[in-house]
């Protein structure tokens, strides 16, 4: 009864926890994985494909760039919270509606 | 990816996508003038958006990508109005975080706001009037959703960069490898994700769904009931 009332919360448990078992495996089975971004390693096969060295490519439209990597995951931090908060809003809008009747 | 894709190409991606968006500015202006219910469930197809495109996550080619989250916003209100919400992400993204760019910002737009979105929503379209389930649509057309973004991806950098042997085709393939690969068991666990965030919103509001003709209320119903 209770497994098939939380059946999408295990669900989505199971997806998770599968996903950090296969980080942990692949981080190692390929001991020299960097994780970097696919944009970055992208942008590495854009060099290869097109024969410009990549540092020969620059913005065709100037750009700001976060100084340093704390001031950008606080940056994706917030963009989440964001988000975090529109969700947690209007749940909770929808929760005290449904219990008010 | 700022500067990696030439002008030409920055300029054609840019206006495929901006009547897109204006499509999608004028959609919303109607539906949330339409149903005051609209507003909250937008609130919440978005805030995903927000939320999964800023997680970067590390996959099995040994390099990190984010999932998209445009799934949900592209079954309740369809792809135009969902590349507004991209839009405003991506521009974030392009003017804080150095995450895309303002010239290659159109190419992300049909990528990310438009091609993947519509992805998602023809195959949740193919499924609606069929006796597959509520939630297993929700799923496919999530997981598709983020997949095709970044099939989509590859496909704009190899029409720009196509190989010298093999051309667009295989120079597609070099960065489907990168691209697609890496978003695969992404795809799987976004789609898980927002499943079970749909059957919140089946469980809380089911009225909207049902307003909105995003499914049948019978199935709306069905899926409520089953839990």
């Amino acid at each position: 009864m209770m497994l098939q009332k939380y059946r999408f919360e295990i669900l989505a448990v199971i997806a998770v926890l599968a996903f950090c078992a296969l980080f942990l495996w692949t981080s190692s089975a390929m001991g020299g994985a960097e994780f970097a971004g696919s944009d970055t390693v992208g942008s590495s096969k854009v060099a290869e494909i097109s024969g410009i060295p990549e540092e020969h490519f620059s913005s065709l439209i100037p750009q700001w760039v976060p100084p340093g990597g704390e001031v950008e995951s606080a940056l994706f931090a917030l963009q989440a919270a964001v988000g975090g908060i529109l969700v947690g809003w209007f749940f909770g809008y929808w929760k005290g509606l449904k219990e008010k009747g | 990816m700022e500067g990696f894709l030439p002008l030409q190409w920055a300029l054609l991606w840019w206006l495929v996508a901006l009547p897109c968006l204006a499509a999608g500015v004028y959609q919303l202006n109607r539906v949330l003038s339409a149903d005051r219910d609209a507003l909250p469930l937008l609130g919440v197809t978005g805030g995903f958006i927000f939320i999964l495109s800023s997680l970067k996550l590390p996959s099995v080619t040994g390099s990190c990508s984010h999932p998209t989250g445009t799934g949900l916003s592209a079954i309740c209100f369809g792809p135009w109005i969902t590349s507004v919400i991209a839009a405003i992400v991506l521009l974030f993204q392009a003017l804080f975080l150095a995450h895309g760019g303002l010239s290659v910002l159109g190419a992300n737009l049909v990528s990310m706001g438009i091609a993947g979105p519509l992805a998602g929503w023809g195959v949740y379209r193919l499924l609606r009037d069929t006796p597959v389930g509520v939630y297993l649509t929700v799923f496919l057309a999530c997981a598709l959703a983020d997949l095709f973004t970044y099939v989509v991806t590859s496909l704009e950098l190899a029409l720009a960069y196509p190989a010298e042997v093999g051309g667009v085709g295989s120079s597609l393939v070099v960065f489907l490898a990168v691209f697609a690969i890496t978003q695969v068991p992404l795809a799987i666990v976004e789609g898980v994700v927002l499943v079970l965030v749909f059957r919140y919103i089946i469980q809380l509001r089911p009225g909207i769904l049902i307003r909105l003709k995003i499914f049948p209320e019978e199935k709306i119903m069905a899926a409520r009931s089953d839990a």
